[in-house]
């Protein structure tokens, strides 16, 4: 084994980078871990994924342990190495500081700057008032379960005044669908989500909007499922993206040529935050 | 960046990270048991000794060994050194990540209700086709135009050591040193430590270069969707569509596993577009451009980047005209 990093590292001592390395390696582990173990990973993944995480940030951690544990021990690779060279197994094309800054830096960053979800500039970006229409899809519709007259009542529970729990899916994608529109329409429902302000055709201000994000594999491929609630009058007091319960009645309005999917609001009321924010593949 | 970009960008570079490391720990712990334990020369015992035939074996290798386009890297690095010729090396790389049990069955998956094995074939078949008509004229390029410096420089340097030796090597597959003999059993501690030391400084190799492009990826995809409407409308373009979500899988950096769920979403775009995705995808993308660099040099790999775009892009379309025409989008 060499000596130094006679590549990129200058005259560092290999132990030094082995060091090195090892923290940065230790790092990433540590990051994971603390995700997964703090539950906050649930925000960042879908569920099969999760397992996969964990795995990768014990096996970083082991590989970071025991390479910081053996730093100063000496070992053999066990084949030759060319007449006077060393042959290194070792020697990076990175100076060892840099590559630790480099790997480490974005992470600490990142870290210190999430806050588990993405600020509505990014919302609006990743479709939240886009029109229900534009945002159908076949895939995303044969996630549903299937929907007939007869099963409404069956598949779906009723609350103690009356109206079939839904989820946002299931009316997002209705507009997409002249027959679920007929189901749906006029229907009393309930559907649970995060409000926000309702930013398109709201000149009386008597409108809101209910989201759920939905996520194939991580954060950074979800996007909005929406709808329109309409109060009617000056929307209630709600945290703004907050959680909530609202329950009224489905109509399937089209407005400026698109067909919308507006909840008639008879009330909403703060939710708790459900165990799977997100809508996941299935 | 103020606030809100700070919490996105974080979002969306932990999001893809927490993704992509696992996979990377598992190409890099192959590759550096790769670098100690694999007999040099033992990779051409699985290939035909005629380059064309071991050139589209190579091709169907991820049939075998499954690995997605992160933790590829690592291991091509290794097998590259252990004397798999480049145009072997390159073809898997480039053909493991879409020829697969796992990727087939993801894009099946995704893809149900719109023409699922029409999709899956495809997939397969022109990421196989690319991959080995890369391989074939990269077996016709000198090393040193391919590889990194440092890369090629320790290949030379141990086929001249391997020359040196040919008359007195090893028995067990490799050269012993002079001053040690085979006790391995007394060896077995020192390697695997070798292997781990190996194995950590190909993760950090690919780590940086990963970190760079996974940033890279989540500034984009944070503030990718002002292009969406644009992008919308060029959905039905039979020339422009495909171009248009070769660029986005070029952003998008998504992984081999899981790219087709997202696909499958964008209904409003043609066959050949999905397709077109489907395949650069994992053969380029923002994080690999950084990835590659730890294999190759940046001109081949600006020539490859160009030659994957225009070969997929005529493919795709031909596809559109020919195959898919009849089908309903």
């Amino acid at each position: 084994m060499g000596n130094v990093d006679r590549e990129g590292g200058g005259a560092m001592k290999p132990e030094l980078r082995r060091i090195l390395f090892s923290l940065a390696v230790l790092l990433w582990a540590a990051c994971i871990l603390y995700f997964y173990g703090s539950g906050r990973i649930v925000k960042y993944l879908a569920p099969d994924f999760r397992p996969i995480a964990l795995a990768g940030g014990l096996g970083l951690a082991v590989m970071g342990l025991f390479n910081l544990l053996t730093a100063f021990r000496k070992a053999d690779c066990g084949h030759d190495h060319a007449h006077g060279e060393e042959h290194d197994h070792e020697g990076g094309d990175m100076n060892p500081l840099a590559a630790l800054l480099l790997m480490t830096l974005p992470v600490a960053c990142s870290m210190a700057w999430t806050k588990d979800g993405f600020s509505q500039s990014t919302l609006a970006r990743k479709g939240l008032y886009e029109d229900v229409e534009a945002g159908n899809s076949p895939f995303l519709a044969s996630a549903l379960p299937p929907l007939t007259l007869e099963e409404i009542e069956k598949g779906h529970r009723k609350t103690s005044d009356g109206y079939l729990e839904f989820s946002l899916m299931e009316l997002f994608f209705a507009t997409g669908d002249r027959e679920l529109q007929n189901l749906l329409g006029g229907l009393k429902v309930e559907a649970e989500g995060r409000i926000v302000e309702e930013k398109v055709n709201n000149d009386s201000g008597t409108r809101m909007r209910l989201y759920r994000m939905f996520m194939t594999c991580c954060v950074a491929d979800s996007r909005a499922i929406p709808i329109i609630l309409e109060f009617g009058k000056k929307p209630p007091m709600l945290p703004e993206n907050g959680w909530v319960k609202v329950a009224g009645t489905m109509t399937f309005p089209e407005e400026e040529g698109t067909l919308r999917a507006v909840l008639v609001v008879d009330r909403a009321t703060a939710a708790e935050v459900p165990q799977e924010e997100k809508f996941l593949r299935r | 960046m103020n606030g809100d970009a700070r919490q996105d960008f974080a979002l969306a570079f932990l999001s893809i990270l927490f993704e992509g490391a696992p996979f990377i720990l598992l190409g890099t712990l192959i590759s550096g048991f790769i670098d100690i334990y694999l007999p040099k020369g033992a990779m051409d015992r699985f290939l035909p000794k005629n380059k064309t035939l071991s050139v589209m074996v190579a091709g169907l290798l991820g049939a075998v060994f499954p690995v997605c386009e992160c933790a590829v890297v690592p291991v091509i690095r290794r097998l590259v050194g252990k004397g798999l010729p480049m145009s072997c090396a390159l073809t898997y790389m480039l053909a493991a990540p879409i020829v697969n049990p796992i990727t087939a069955l993801s894009t099946w998956k995704a893809f149900q209700g719109q023409a699922p094995w029409m999709m899956v074939g495809g997939r397969l078949l022109l990421g196989y086709l690319v991959a080995v008509g890369v391989g074939l004229v990269v077996a016709r390029i000198p090393l040193r135009k391919v590889l990194r410096k440092s890369l090629a420089d320790k290949i030379e340097g141990e086929m001249e050591e391997e020359h040196i030796h040919s008359e007195d090597s090893g028995c067990c597959g490799h050269d012993h040193s002079h001053e040690h003999g085979h006790s391995h059993t007394e060896k077995d501690d020192s390697r695997l430590i070798a292997a781990m030391r190996s194995a950590q400084k190909d993760f950090v190799d690919v780590g940086v270069y990963f970190t760079i492009g996974v940033a890279i990826t989540a500034l984009f995809n944070t503030g990718i969707a002002p292009g969406a409407v644009w992008l919308d409308s060029l959905a039905g373009n039979v020339l422009a569509a495909p171009a248009a979500l070769m660029a986005l899988a070029f952003i998008l950096s998504l992984c081999s596993t899981s790219d087709a769920f997202i696909a499958a979403t964008l209904a409003k775009f043609t066959w050949s577009a999905k397709l077109a995705f489907l395949v650069l995808g994992p053969m380029l993308d923002v994080k690999l451009i950084f990835l590659y660099q730890t294999v190759m040099r940046r001109k081949f790999i600006l020539a490859l980047s160009a030659s994957l775009f225009v070969v997929i892009w005529l493919v795709a379309v031909a596809w559109e005209m020919w195959i898919a025409k009849g089908v309903a989008p």
